[in-house]
This record gives C-alpha cells, sequence and structure tokens, in this order.
C-alpha cells in the first residue's frame, strides 16, 4: 500500500533550515522520498516559506540559473532554479527585489569540499504575495514549530531521533519562535 | 455452561446413549464452579466420566465426533487448533491461487468463517448451499482473522441440510461504518445511502458511485462480474454485504464481486453533512481548472474538445478550480465550482471567456487565477465528497490577531 500520496509542505524558519544537517531517504530505490530531518524534528520533503527577496543573481554559464535570497525573521534561505525549474526561474528573473514571495519547494543539501553541509530550497514554484500573507506565514511557522517543540518531550519517534541527532535545546528554538513572533508585534 | 451440556448430551445421543441433562450439569457444575476447572477440561473430563460409565470406548466416541466433537463456528478463534465441524457452505469465492482448489465460506447456526480447501489435499468439491461434515480442519489466521483449513488430514462427508446459517457473525464480516474504513482489503458490510452514481463507461462496471452514512460518504463499485441484480438508486438505502475495501489511487472504495450481494433496506441513512473547515496555504492549481468546457450531454468536462463518453462534441463553458491546500501537517484538495472560483478569483465567466478570446488561449484564465490566488492563505469550509472537499465558502486570510501573538510568546516563553 505505497500508493501516491503528495509530500506535506512542512513550514520552518530560516535559521532551523540553516542548522539542519541530517538528510535520509526513506526507503531503498531511487523512487524513495528524500528528507531533511530537522532539530525540532520535522522531516521536510517539501517546505512551504514565504518571506523577502532581497537579492537575485543570474549565475549560470550558457543558461539562465537564478540564486535568490530569501529573508524570514531568523535568517535567510537561498533558493536555485535553473532550466529543470522553468516556472520559478521565470518569476525570479522577472520579479522585483524587495519583493514578498511565497516558495513552494524541496530542501537540497550540498556539501562543500571542506566538509560543511550547504542547504538550499529548489523551487517547484514561486508567487509574488502580500505583506499579510508574509505575516500570516510568520505566525504559522511559529505555530507549527511550537507544536515541534512541545513534542520533543514526548517519544514520538521524530521527537527522539531529533534529541539524539542534534541535541536538540528547546529553549534555543523556543527564543527563536519567540524572536519571530515580536517582530510581528513591531507591525502593530 | 447449558451449551456445554446439551454438547454433551446431544453428542452421547447420536451413540445412542440418553444422558439425563441434570446428571451432566450435576458433574459439570461441580468441576467448574466448586473446583474452578477451566470449562473446557471440565468438558472432557464429564465425557470421559460417562463414556466409561455406559462402556463406551474413547475410540469409538471420537471416531465418530472426532477429538473434539463438534465444535460452534463461534468457537473457532484457537489457531492450530483441530476442529470437526458441521456447516453449510456459503459461498464459494473466486479463486486464482493454484494452490487453493476452492475458497469460501462456511457458516452454522452460531456464524460464518472462511474455509480454503488446499488443492494437496484432494478432497471432493464443496457445493454451494450443500452442509458437510467437516472432519479435522485446522485453524489458521491471515491478516488478522481466523480461517479453517482444509488439508491431508482433513475430511468431509455430505450430510442432510439442517442448518440455519446465521449470516451475522462476530468479526467474519463486520458491519462497519463508513468512518471505519481505514485499510485495503478487508470484507465489510455497509449500510447507507447511494448519494451519487456517477457516469460509467467501464464495460466491466455495473454501478459506481458514491455510498455513505451519518459517518462520511465512500467511493463503491459494482463489478459486472459479480451478477448483482439490484440496480442501485440514488437516494436509497442499501445493505451492501460481503463488500471488499480497496485502495486504488491511495483512496480507499469498496467493491462488490461475486460473493458480496445488496439488500435494499427501509433505514433512512442521514449522510453525513459535516462541513469541514480548514485553514492553509494554496499551493497549487492543479489542471483541469480555470476555464473548461463540458459535455452538453453528462456535464463532463472535456479534454482537448473530447468528452470521454460521447467523443468530439461542442460544449459548454464553466470556470472551476481544482487546488490543493496545505496547512504544514495536512495536504487537501479543494474543489471549487464556478460561483466560488468568480467570486475568489474576481473573474466571472463572461470575463473569462473574454479574456480567452482576446489571448487566443483558454490558459489565460487559470494562469491569471494562479497569480492571484497562489501562496496565499484562504480558510474554507465545505463538505468531503471522495478525496475533495467540495468547497461552500472560501475566505482569504488576512488578519493577525495580536491577542493571538501575544498567547503564543508566552508559551514559547514558557517552553
Amino acid at each position: 500500500m505505497t500508493a501516491y500520496t503528495r509530500e506535506v509542505a512542512r513550514r520552518l524558519f530560516a535559521q532551523e533550515f540553516r542548522e539542519s544537517n541530517l538528510s535520509f531517504k526513506d526507503g531503498n530505490d531511487q523512487y524513495s522520498p528524500q528528507y531533511l530531518f530537522t532539530p525540532t524534528g520535522a522531516k521536510v520533503n517539501r517546505m512551504f516559506i514565504v518571506g523577502t527577496l532581497t537579492e537575485k543573481e543570474d549565475i549560470g554559464s550558457d543558461s539562465e540559473y537564478w540564486r535568490g535570497r530569501v529573508s524570514d525573521p531568523t535568517g535567510s534561505f537561498f533558493i536555485y532554479a535553473g532550466q529543470y525549474q522553468p516556472e520559478a526561474a521565470q518569476v525570479l528573473s522577472e520579479c522585483d527585489v524587495p519583493e514578498f514571495i511565497a516558495i513552494v519547494g524541496k530542501p537540497s543539501t550540498y556539501t562543500t569540499p571542506e566538509g560543511e553541509i550547504r542547504k538550499s530550497i529548489r523551487p517547484e514554484s514561486i508567487y509574488i504575495v502580500d505583506a499579510e500573507t508574509r505575516d500570516l506565514w510568520v505566525l504559522d511557522t511559529a505555530k507549527a514549530t511550537l507544536e515541534r517543540l512541545k513534542d520533543l518531550s514526548t517519544s514520538n519517534p521524530d521527537a527522539l531521533r531529533a534529541k539524539e541527532h542534534y541535541k536538540t535545546e528547546t529553549k534555543h528554538y523556543a527564543s527563536m519562535v519567540v524572536r519571530a513572533l515580536k517582530s510581528l508585534q513591531e507591525n502593530y | 455452561m447449558n451449551t456445554i451440556v446439551t454438547d454433551i448430551k446431544a453428542k452421547f445421543k447420536e451413540l445412542g446413549v440418553d444422558i439425563p441433562a441434570e446428571k451432566i450439569e450435576e458433574r459439570l457444575e461441580k468441576l467448574i464452579v466448586q473446583f474452578k476447572v477451566p470449562k473446557e477440561e471440565a468438558k472432557r473430563s464429564v465425557i470421559n466420566f460417562f463414556l466409561k460409565e455406559h462402556g463406551i470406548s474413547k475410540d469409538q466416541f471420537y471416531d465418530a465426533m472426532g477429538e473434539t466433537g463438534i465444535s460452534k463456528i463461534a468457537d473457532i478463534f484457537e489457531v492450530g487448533k483441530w476442529f470437526n465441524l458441521k456447516a453449510k457452505v456459503v459461498q464459494l469465492w473466486e479463486n486464482s491461487n493454484p494452490s487453493i482448489f476452492q475458497v469460501g465460506l462456511i457458516g452454522d447456526e452460531t456464524g460464518t468463517i472462511k474455509f480454503i480447501s488446499w488443492e494437496a489435499a484432494g478432497l471432493p468439491a464443496l457445493e454451494e448451499g450443500n452442509t458437510y461434515l467437516f472432519k479435522k480442519v485446522v485453524v489458521s489466521e491471515w491478516n488478522g482473522k481466523v480461517e479453517i483449513n482444509l488439508n491431508k488430514s482433513s475430511s468431509i462427508e455430505q450430510i442432510p441440510n439442517d442448518i440455519q446459517v446465521q449470516i451475522r457473525t462476530k468479526g467474519v464480516v463486520p458491519l462497519v461504518k463508513v468512518a471505519d474504513i481505514s485499510e485495503d482489503g478487508i470484507w465489510v458490510d455497509l449500510k447507507g445511502k447511494i448519494v451519487q452514481l456517477w457516469e460509467n463507461s467501464n464495460p466491466s462496471i455495473s454501478q459506481v458511485g458514491l455510498i455513505g452514512d451519518e459517518t462520511g460518504t465512500i467511493k463503491f463499485i459494482k463489478w459486472v462480474s459479480a451478477e448483482i441484480p439490484t440496480d442501485l438508486v440514488e437516494g436509497k438505502n442499501y445493505l451492501f454485504k460481503n463488500a471488499v475495501t480497496n485502495e486504488w489511487n491511495g483512496k480507499l472504495e469498496i467493491t462488490l464481486n461475486r460473493s458480496s450481494s445488496i439488500e435494499e433496506i427501509a433505514d433512512e441513512i442521514e449522510v453525513s453533512t459535516k462541513d469541514i473547515v480548514m485553514t492553509g496555504a494554496m499551493i497549487d492549481i492543479q489542471s483541469g481548472s480555470g476555464l473548461i468546457k463540458r459535455c452538453r450531454e453528462c456535464n463532463r468536462s472535456l479534454t482537448k474538445g473530447a468528452c470521454a463518453e460521447h467523443g468530439k462534441v461542442e460544449g459548454v463553458y464553466d470556470l472551476r478550480l481544482k487546488a490543493v491546500l496545505d496547512t504544514g501537517t495536512i495536504t487537501q484538495d479543494i474543489l471549487l465550482k464556478r460561483e466560488i472560483t468568480e467570486k475568489i478569483s474576481g473573474i466571472t465567466l463572461d470575463n473569462a471567456i473574454a479574456m480567452a478570446a482576446d489571448a487566443l488561449d483558454q490558459s489565460v484564465v487559470v494562469e491569471t487565477m494562479k497569480q492571484k490566488l497562489l501562496g496565499k492563505y484562504y480558510t474554507v469550509s465545505g463538505s468531503r465528497v471522495d478525496r475533495y472537499i467540495l468547497v461552500e465558502s472560501i475566505k482569504k486570510e488576512s488578519f493577525l490577531e495580536p491577542k493571538l501573538i501575544q498567547e503564543l510568546i508566552k508559551e514559547a516563553e514558557a517552553l
């Protein structure tokens, strides 16, 4: 019964994304989904982020290859879109900077020759959104992160795995959530 | 205890020995009540006592009855145990496994159970509706359910048909609610109302549609090969017996096959119209959205100007959205019909037709809708139909509750 089910788009802040370094395949064949496993125990095959596109650059040589930097209240995400993500690449090439954008994409990891693991997002789609949507995303992501943090004290297998691999300090991520939420209050 | 008494009495009677029930009961009660002997052991002990008293050898007794006498289906639960059964063949199922000679359902007054007559057993064929004495059959468990196996040591003997089969049984084919259906390959009985009958162009399907009860709705398929004479009618209530759950494209459905039957029932079943409310980000709009054409005959949406049923047809324009709402923990397909699509996209059907005419391209409509709607948060409410939420209202989220932010901060600070 391994029928295809659409992977849920997880919510996580840039800081947690940057601090993630465990990725694995769920299964053995080439079609098994790849997951990034985060310090609060999110198992991420697809993610949804909304933030501010602060930089964009075409770094491709023969064909267009766009790199964008998207910031949220806790840090920034890097997104890369080329010929295999034509719609996303087109949005990046046409949109202004800065701009609020929403991205649905897959986490991708790359290990540098120095052994450093670089995380980025390979967007499936990018949409231009409004400031309200960005705030709603921060709230949504804060809530989702809080739920995972609360789960960390349970015997949920993902929680156990997160604690084992990352020795996650709840306070570290709780204060990240507080920071993100407080940034929303500044708007009022 | 009474059943044990009558059981013992009946067995001895078959050997021509009449033992007064009181005498059996007296001994049995003493063993069970006073000496706390387990029932089975007490029964065995009582039988042996009377065997000795009447000079019947154990071989004689157990040859006639088998080692355990004749059991009732309701008592069968112990895997690996040998039984004798007097039962009627209720159904013979289709069988494609070459090592299985026959498979189906047998029943007695206490229930029904699946049986397998293995090819290797070399037993004669059983016929539906006939009653047999099954000797030395063994119980096994498969997929969490017990079944009996007819193998080389087993024997069958046709006997006069005097069994009233109890079809409703414990555990064999449970009567379930739609919401309970969560696994494929399970035999179920289901009482429900036919919510919809769908257009069907598959020659091997007799009828297909949605059946619902107070807990939800589920797709059903009645195969032509099932040879079920009942023609289901929308809005009527039925009992589906011996239907099988099946997973198809990640969704569960129930199928009616040769072993299944349908009864129209008098009960009026309230189908759940429970509204589902969900807030999430709209992360995809799928093909078949925007400006579409429908077949005049059957209202089905056209693919490249052709109806799956009626071929190339003129078609009438319509608007709809098939979208994906993602909450961060679940992803849900939602379906918006024309009025809802017009409202949330701000594009009326007439606008859409004009846009398409201007651009000489129908897809301009869905592209415009995508740019306006995707990546944003919505709250939808509606009813669940198949894998979709059929949206009755949709609202774009735009307001952040300051109190909620405050509460979440408190919660995070307390961690």
